[in-house]
């Protein structure tokens, strides 16, 4: 008789503590900035609006489209950039394009992108997806979504980043925002991604 | 209470401790602060590419080399100063 309500009380202490780890991972992945993994959004290549605005590399090899509410900025010599910035000259959007400098390969892109960012602008970085074979307006590409947080400012970005290849050339287009704003802003960063052209 | 009954609820609750642990260690590497940004909304038919798998609980990874001068150092672009990084290939 007496068994029974010891083993009730054990159950209930049981059963409170696996509510109580439920709730606590539940809260802390759902904390703003947090991450999942997420599968790779696929991408239908198509050209810009026609509002949209394009920016050349200078070797000529690619074209950047961006949307009007972006403006070209300055970057490397032989890059292009947009971006929309906000109060205080924060970035809200930005996109490149950079041709191909260094070992960059489509079987490797996704490594490759992460440990550049680790050894130059980032403290951390956190690779959310990727994809090989991505078709691109004139070409195919390797790329990765990835966040990462700046070693200036300890800014918390997301990006899609890729190696694209064309006829004659390589090229890598980012397109990114603050992480915290990466699912609204992400539709729009893709649709410029899948405006990029390669010859 | 026989020890029949106490290792099963024992088990149980070390799961849901080790649970929570793990969900937290996973956040805590994902520190966030920064704007919003708001984007319009554009649907289109997509194209399915293939897809690599993402290691699942691959951590946000520190590396202690840098060798780009921080602080509008390196090529003085916006990713030497806290913007996002672009495209070169670090050379």
């Amino acid at each position: 008789v007496t068994r029974h309500p010891a083993r009730r009380g054990l159950l209930a202490v049981a059963a409170l503590a696996a509510a109580v780890a439920i709730v606590i991972t539940a809260v802390v992945a759902a904390r703003p900035g947090h991450s999942p993994a997420q599968t790779f959004v696929p991408l239908a290549p198509a050209a810009a609006p026609t509002e949209w605005r394009h920016l050349t590399l200078p070797n000529g090899t690619a074209e950047l489209s961006y949307p009007p509410s972006l403006r070209a900025i300055a970057g490397d010599k032989d890059a292009v950039s947009a971006a929309r910035l906000g109060p205080g000259g924060s970035f809200q959007l930005y996109l490149n394009a950079t041709p191909r400098q260094g070992t960059e390969h489509p079987e490797h892109w996704a490594a490759f992108r992460l440990s550049r960012l680790r050894s130059d602008d980032a403290v951390s970085a956190h690779q959310d997806a990727a994809a090989e074979g991505v078709k691109f307006r004139g070409g195919t590409g390797s790329c990765v979504i990835d966040d990462y947080i700046t070693r200036v400012g300890g800014h918390h970005y997301q990006e899609i980043a890729c190696l694209v290849q064309g006829r004659t050339s390589a090229s890598v287009i980012i397109a990114a925002s603050p992480a915290t704003s990466w699912a609204q802003a992400r539709p729009l960063l893709l649709r410029a991604v899948a405006a990029y052209l390669v010859r | 209470v026989s020890f029949a009954l106490i290792r099963p609820v024992a088990g149980l609750a070390l799961l849901a401790a080790l649970a929570a642990g793990c969900g937290h260690a996973v956040a805590a590497q994902h520190a966030a602060p920064k704007p919003t940004a708001t984007a319009h909304q554009h649907h289109h038919r997509a194209a399915m590419p293939t897809v690599v798998p993402t290691s699942p609980a691959s951590p946000a990874s520190t590396s202690p080399a840098n060798p780009i001068p921080q602080g509008n150092g390196g090529d003085q672009d916006a990713d030497n100063n806290g913007g996002p990084s672009d495209g070169d290939g670090n050379i």
